[in-house]
């Protein structure tokens, strides 16, 4: 029998209250059974409909409830409709529920739905959709308490919260609307102040993020995407370019100290957050002072992320009361259980800095010019030491690190730079634009190609690297076609320098036995969570296979893990957002001696996995104003020798308020029956 | 251009036209409730609505850019009941006070109700009925009237930058709620409410709108001269508005011309003169005005006498107050304050640019890639021009570059700050011309065609030494490097300087280092500009009217253009003539026994105390003023004369723009217009019939000077004539070179003006007393701690010239070192420590 009593989630009504077992898919494979692993979720009402799982809620009370929690905690009122128009809402029903309603209260209602549709934003506009289901789908028990005749029916307790598809996308979860906003009322600072809630490395995810959050932009539906990400960037740029302090206040110092290992993404965002709570927080960095950052520092060239806005990232968090000890690595400098007798909880989050091997033959001769990774060769063109790097530059890979080796390489002055991908272009798993970037900077490309074999002279140099032909067949687990080698198709590929460029993992080496923390087979960091399965009864778990709702806490107490190294090998803007809750989670550690999840982050979590954006949906909007792309530098000359400078150049103040006023505000409310 | 439809007509209009803009070009009037043009736009309304064929949803017009092709329909039966029925949800709960509505009969939520019929409400809700917020200073707030159409919010973050107002709460409890210490108390929010929401208390219950009569005229208090209309009634000024079209202010006003008005009324106006201090009728008064003068006159010659002329006081009036001197009294012996100021402005600018004032007119700010503000706080000193800034920098994509010893409100708009050390200004100038010189940015062809010295310019540029200038500003290299890049790169240049500059000590050196950099920035081409600030309004009018000894009106040598106007004035003009300094050292002398002041009170000039103790050493002291003060109290004769609402005649902007205005109402009690008391005495002393008419002076003016060009009177309500456009000839600029350095010693107190107040007039006008009503003295944290002082404290501040004592406000515009003190205030005393004619000076400080 289906799990589902009614649905008219995604506009498609279900009803099997008389009977009938039709699946709801949603429900059955997207919806977690428990909120929390524990109470039963009864009801969803969002902005896509209403699902009902247990046939004993009461419709009419929660439709009542929701109008409420829209007028009185989410509704922004910044457009006539939706301000009055919800209260106009929220009284008719709440006149109804207490007994005084009139069969022409029905009216009101369907009518103010459809007035609700003129709204600014989608808000309260998409809140006017359950409540209509409600009135069309379950008249008699509106009927029943118009007349006087309802029934007691099942105590249920309502979780809400307002997403919007772009923001629940985000990784950090950023209120990307609320930020879009001020920069269409001009408030660049106010902007700067949203975006740091939940993102405390603005200047970084304002240049270098992937942008999930495009990818889930409703404005796509009518003609392209936000540039969200250049928005941020935008905001962040223009505290630094006028002198503005930033506007967040810390809360005065506590006593509990945290120490962190890792001034990467995910270590200083989570200091972050702990000193805006007055938590005292001490980062552990294995590279010296002026390298802090981590992978954003030196896995991110230059050219992508200049040094000086990352720095001023940085320097804002350490004027926060964040001491950052560089040179210092742990488990050779200091150990892990030193820091666990020092303070009082401790954050790992080291990252993933050691390149994975490549598995072709040769690969442990140590030839000269057979280099040890991507990322170690990006670290050390970044830090300005000796690469070992000739003149004809061959880079294995086709994700990012790849690319920036590429690119990179050209900076550093090589003749040719060439990239070897054992798929299509399509397949590549870097961002697109970041192909494009290496192209027009004259990276020569070689796809459908596997190195075998490192040929050397009999000097040990590095002379080349034989390949086979590939071609595409089946496709794999990920969606892609799976590329087959073509026999007998070997081929030498002529360099003075091979650079694998395939994969990270991080060096966990620093977390002794002694510790009892798991480490996970992909080397990651074992975290605790709590189990939520759909109807179909399977695990829940996020795009990393990871189980969805984790605490972060290890199998120390007092030890928590973040970032790379936790989530597996991902983004800054995933590290981020992992140590966001990481920060939240020890807070409550350390207050309350107990790493828990909130009924916010499990209704986040919950979300994320059911999607707020659907790409089918009809977006009727006049395409009017087109995506508008940031500045860049073009040309070769942009990547010669030793040309770090800044490709992409961002917006004008005017051009981003342009762009912002294409936004769409997404937002909607969702509400949860336990 | 982009092609659509809108009810069957066709329009083309370029692109990123809005609908709504596109409609109105057609004569397709959309109902619209949240707009207004100068600011952007909000949708908050939705009566805008309109249908586009193919898009499933009604598009609001207001904000929906055109798109080639489209058909739009605004009139539907569709459309007309939403449109109905949002204002009814509008009109939810909306309070039934209308007939006590302060906004009765100029209601916008009224008359679009009645343009759209709506006359029925179908929906209730409780009612959330927040409070009305009373305990805002000067402006009440009463959240029921509110339709959150958020055109206060938008007017006072886009425009004046004060970000005071935002949204609070959510839903129906949603309010405009104020941060109060942001707010400047322009009043802007209570010109655009479109309904009874934000209220001037000042006004609230006075009276009905409709009973008003709206006079067209000028603000006086800055030399921005916004374009106002007296509401007037009963020979009162009841409040002041502003007209978004037509106005160069597009109906923005500040604290000043929104709440300044209540001086005209104030009970304390001097009504009646008074001879010998007892009340007299105006015969005696001219009586003995007359037969004074004619007596020392007789006595000593007509050089033992004086007068002031003054920046308060019309064109027509500070012409004939001239006249009255060179040609009835036969004495040239007559300046103003500008003469500690403005007036070394304009000496640097005439020699090296050929320039008597502005270069171009205010638009051209807002229309600059780059502004440069040099030793000038625009927003105290000429709030329009400020606007013009924000104009520039926050909507037109502009670059702001300031250099100022102290931060400003618009330093948080600006790319680059030059927080430079006091006495630096000069170095910072040559250092800033230096760079531009050696960074390439010059544009070589056009400083070869206009610069008659090039050589010289080049020369004197390539001796500055920069390190010199890194240590005496104590700005970094890069810094400066980047403000020259700024300024550099751009096309449009406006350069603007004020008080800082003029008024200091070597104020002309000063003035001609800026003029050297309009020079090397390209500021004087025709789409830049040069713009000296003064903070009286009508200086640029004293000027022009030829009010001091070097100059006959109209910027005419007097020694060369004598005759000319003797001939025309058909009397003999004297030799010689004493500058304000000339004057105050001959009756110190006591060669000058005769001194006329109107509409000025020496109290406000540097060195005061020096200069009272002067006064009260003249023997013969007459004041033609509107209010009791020190002065009046020793004056022999004081002539009640009037402001400017009483009166007709024209003021010249600092943009060199003149513009007539009519009395708005009498003269209040028995007092005159200042213009009638000159023609009153310059009858009586030349033994002719003469009545003072504006119109015949204007034409006196028009005829013996080139001021007005007349083919550019536009035919609007105060005739406003245009400058002739300044076009740099060939080899006519003149690079100045400018050695002298002036280094400070010790801690410095500056003065200047306070950006609630105008001269000290505004000391006499209720509102901006309430909330600004005294003046503090601003200190550094640092200083303070050093001198044990917090806010409030008293403190003691000792020049050479003597000491006074004022309340702390501890401030962070300030940097160590650097004191500030408005000078409006005449019981704070500052003016009293500083030296002749200079702005600041050492000082110690102490807690009292």
């Amino acid at each position: 029998m289906s799990q589902v009593a009614f649905s008219s989630w995604g506009r498609q009504v279900i009803d099997n209250r008389q009977g009938g077992d039709t699946e709801v898919e949603v429900a059955k494979k997207k919806l977690p059974v428990t909120f929390d692993g524990e109470k039963q979720i009864s009801a969803f009402m969002g902005w896509d409909g209403l699902i009902l799982n247990d046939p004993n809620v009461d419709v009419v009370a929660m439709a009542a409830e929701y109008a409420k929690h829209v007028q009185e905690d989410y509704c922004c009122a910044k457009c006539s409709p939706g301000k009055k128009g919800t209260r106009v809402m929220q009284d008719t029903l709440a006149r109804i529920v207490s007994g005084k309603g009139e069969e022409s209260d029905l009216d009101t209602i369907e009518n103010i739905g459809e007035l609700l549709q003129n709204c600014k934003c989608t808000l309260c506009m998409t809140s006017a959709i359950p409540i209509v289901d409600t009135v069309k789908h379950f008249r008699d028990d509106y009927l029943a308490y118009i007349r006087g005749e309802n029934k007691e029916k099942k105590a249920v307790d309502y979780k809400l919260k307002m997403t919007a598809p772009c923001q629940d996308k985000c990784p950090s979860h950023i209120d990307i609307p609320a930020y879009i906003e001020a920069i269409k009322d001009r408030r660049f600072d106010e902007s700067l102040d949203i975006i740091r809630e939940s993102m405390p490395l603005p200047a970084i995810c304002g240049r270098v993020c992937p942008h999930p959050c495009e990818t889930a932009c409703r404005r796509a539906n009518v003609d392209s995407p936000i540039n969200i990400m250049v928005l941020k960037r935008t905001a962040s740029d223009y505290e630094w370019k006028h002198n503005h302090h930033p506007l967040m206040q810390p809360k005065p110092k506590k006593d509990k100290t945290i120490a962190i290992v890792g001034a990467g993404p995910a270590g200083l965002a989570a200091a972050y957050y702990l000193a805006l709570e007055g938590y005292p927080c001490t980062i552990y960095e294995t590279l010296p002072e002026g390298f802090g950052g981590g992978m954003i520092a030196v896995g991110i060239p230059a050219y992508r992320m200049p040094r000086h806005i990352l720095q001023r990232d940085i320097d804002i968090i350490c004027s926060m009361g964040v001491e950052i000890v560089y040179d210092t690595k742990v488990g050779r400098d200091v150990s892990l259980m030193e820091l666990k007798e020092k303070f009082d909880a401790v954050l790992l989050a080291p990252g993933a800095h050691k390149s994975k091997p490549m598995g072709v033959e040769g690969e442990e001769e140590g030839y000269s010019g057979f280099l040890e990774g991507g990322i170690e060769f990006l670290r050390e063109a970044y830090m300005g030491k000796p690469t070992g790097m000739g003149k004809k530059v061959c880079v294995v890979g086709g994700g990012n690190t790849a690319i920036d080796c590429v690119r990179v390489a050209l900076r550093e002055g090589a003749e040719d730079s060439i990239l070897l991908y054992r798929r299509t272009r399509k397949e590549m798993p870097a961002d697109v634009w970041e192909i494009d970037g290496a192209d027009e900077e004259g990276v020569q490309f070689e796809f459908l190609v596997l190195p075998k074999k490192i040929v050397v002279n009999d000097q040990r140099q590095v002379t080349g690297v034989e390949c086979l032909k590939m071609e595409l067949g089946e496709p794999d687990d990920s969606g892609r076609r799976r590329p087959q080698p073509i026999e007998g198709s070997e081929f030498v590929v002529e360099c003075d320098t091979l650079i694998p460029a395939i994969g990270q993992d991080p060096d966990l080496s620093f977390i002794t036995e002694d510790t009892g923390i798991k480490i996970t087979r992909w080397n990651t960091v074992v975290t605790k969570y709590i189990p939520l399965k759909n109807a179909a009864d399977r695990d829940l778990n996020d795009e990393m296979g990871n189980p969805l709702s984790r605490t972060l806490l290890t199998d120390m107490d007092g030890v928590f893990a973040s970032g790379d190294a936790e989530i597996g090998p991902l983004t800054v803007v995933a590290c981020v957002g992992n140590a966001h809750r990481a920060a939240k989670v020890i807070q409550r550690w350390l207050e309350e001696g107990e790493a828990y999840l909130t009924d916010e982050d499990f209704h986040e979590d919950i979300l994320s996995n059911l999607g707020v954006y659907d790409k089918d949906e009809d977006v009727p909007w006049l395409d009017a104003v087109q995506r508008f792309d940031q500045h860049e530098i073009h040309g070769k000359e942009r990547a010669s020798s030793g040309n770090y400078n800044e490709v992409e150049l961002g917006f004008s103040d005017s051009e981003a308020i342009m762009e912002a006023e294409r936004c769409l505000r997404c937002y909607r409310v969702s509400m949860i029956a336990i | 251009m982009v092609n659509l439809t809108i009810d069957g007509k066709s329009v083309s209009v370029p692109k990123d036209t809005t609908i709504l803009e596109a409609a109105r070009q057609v004569d397709v009037h959309i109902p619209t409730l949240c707009w207004l043009e100068k600011v952007s736009t909000t949708g908050a309304c939705r009566i805008c609505a309109v249908e586009i064929e193919g898009v499933d949803r009604p598009m609001t017009a207001c904000n929906t850019p055109v798109k080639e092709g489209i058909n739009v329909t605004t009139q539907s039966e569709k459309l007309t009941r939403t449109r109905k029925q949002i204002m009814e949800l509008i009109l939810v709960n909306h309070p039934l006070d209308c007939p006590v509505c302060d906004a009765g009969g100029e209601c916008d939520l009224q008359d679009t109700c009645y343009e759209l019929g709506v006359v029925r409400q179908e929906f209730k809700a409780d009612d959330v009925n927040p409070e009305t917020i009373n305990h805002w200073p000067l402006i009440q707030q009463v959240p029921n009237r509110c339709i959150l159409c958020e055109k206060c919010v938008k007017v006072c973050h886009e425009l004046i930058g004060a970000d005071a107002l935002f949204v609070n709460d959510k839903g129906d409890r949603a309010f405009i709620d104020k941060k109060v210490e942001n707010c400047t108390y322009c009043g802007n929010c209570v010109s655009v409410c479109p309904t009874g929401t934000m209220i001037s208390k000042p006004f609230k219950f006075r009276a009905r709108p409709w009973a008003l009569k709206k006079v067209p005229s000028v603000c006086t208090y800055c030399p921005s001269q916004c374009q106002i209309d007296l509401n007037v009634k009963d020979n009162e000024v009841y409040r002041v508005t502003s007209d978004d079209e037509g106005t160069t202010n597009t109906g923005n006003l500040c604290v000043g011309g929104f709440f300044g008005y209540s001086y005209i009324n104030n009970k304390n106006r001097l009504i009646q003169p008074v001879v010998e201090q007892q009340p007299a009728s105006w015969d005696k008064a001219f009586e003995r005005v007359v037969a004074d003068i004619e007596r020392v006159k007789a006595e000593s010659g007509a050089a033992a006498i004086a007068g002031f002329g003054s920046p308060r006081l019309t064109n027509e009036e500070n012409y004939l107050f001239q006249k009255l001197f060179r040609a009835a009294i036969g004495s040239n012996n007559i300046d103003t304050e500008a003469r500690f100021g403005a007036q070394r402005a304009l000496r640097a600018l005439d020699k090296g640019l050929g320039l008597h004032g502005a270069s171009n007119s205010l638009t051209s700010i807002g229309n600059a890639d780059v502004v440069l503000v040099f030793g000038a706080d625009p927003t105290a000193e000429a709030p329009g021009v400020d606007w013009k800034i924000q104009d520039a920098v926050r909507r037109n994509g502009g670059k702001l570059v300031i250099a100022n010893m102290r931060q400003i409100h618009l330093t948080q708009f600006a790319d680059s700050q030059l927080t430079y050390k006091p006495g630096s200004a000069i170095s910072l100038a040559n250092g800033l011309g230096r760079l531009l010189l050696d960074r390439g940015l010059l544009d070589e062809d056009d400083l070869k065609r206009t610069v008659s010295n090039l050589d010289e310019l080049k020369a004197d540029l390539a001796a500055v030494d920069l390190e010199k200038v890194i240590a005496a500003t104590g700005l970094s290299r890069e810094s400066i490097e980047q403000a020259a890049d700024i300024i550099g790169q751009a096309d449009k240049v406006a350069v603007i300087f004020g008080a800082d500059i003029c008024k200091s000590g070597f104020g002309t050196s000063k003035s001609a280092v800026i003029a050297n950099l309009a020079i090397l920035s390209g500021a004087l081409r025709s789409d830049g500009g040069l713009f000296p600030l003064d903070e009286k309004g009508n200086t640029q009018g004293v000027l022009d009217m030829g009010v001091y000894p070097e100059d006959l009106p109209g910027f005419q040598s007097y020694a060369e253009n004598k005759d000319k106007f003797a001939k025309a004035w058909n009397c003999t003009l004297p030799e010689g003539g004493l500058d304000a300094d000339g004057i105050l050292q001959e009756i110190e002398a006591g060669k000058v026994r005769f001194l006329y002041l109107s509409a000025t009170n020496p109290q406000s000039f540097p060195n005061s105390s020096r200069w009272l103790k002067a006064l009260e050493k003249v023997e013969v002291l007459v004041v033609q003023d509107i209010f009791p003060s020190d002065i009046t109290q020793l004056a022999t004769v004081v002539l009640p004369g009037s402001s400017y609402a009483e009166k007709s005649g024209s003021f010249t902007s600092l943009d060199q723009t003149v513009r007539s205005f009519n009395q708005a109402i009498r003269p209040v009690g028995q007092s005159r217009e200042d213009g009638e008391i000159f023609a009153e005495l310059y009858g009586r002393l030349s033994k002719t019939s003469v009545t003072f008419s504006q119109a015949d002076t204007y034409a006196e003016i028009s005829e013996l000077t080139s001021l007005y060009n007349t083919a550019s009177i536009l035919d609007d309500e105060r005739n406003t004539c245009l400058r002739k456009p300044y076009q740099v000839a060939d080899q006519s600029l003149q690079y100045q070179l400018i050695t002298v350095d002036c280094g400070v010693e010790g801690l410095q107190l500056l003065t200047g003006t306070s950006s609630g107040h105008f001269g000290t007039t505004s000391t006499w006008a209720a509102a901006p007393l309430e909330v600004e009503p005294e003046g503090l003295v601003q200190v550094s944290t640092e200083d303070a701690k050093q001198a044990g002082v917090v806010d409030g404290d008293k403190l003691k501040m000792t020049s050479v010239n003597g000491s006074t004592v004022g309340k702390v406000l501890i401030s962070e515009s300030v940097p160590q070192g650097l004191i500030f003190a408005p000078h409006n205030f005449i019981a704070l005393g500052v003016q009293q420590l500083m030296l002749d004619g200079e702005n600041m000076t050492s000082v110690q400080i102490e807690k009292v």
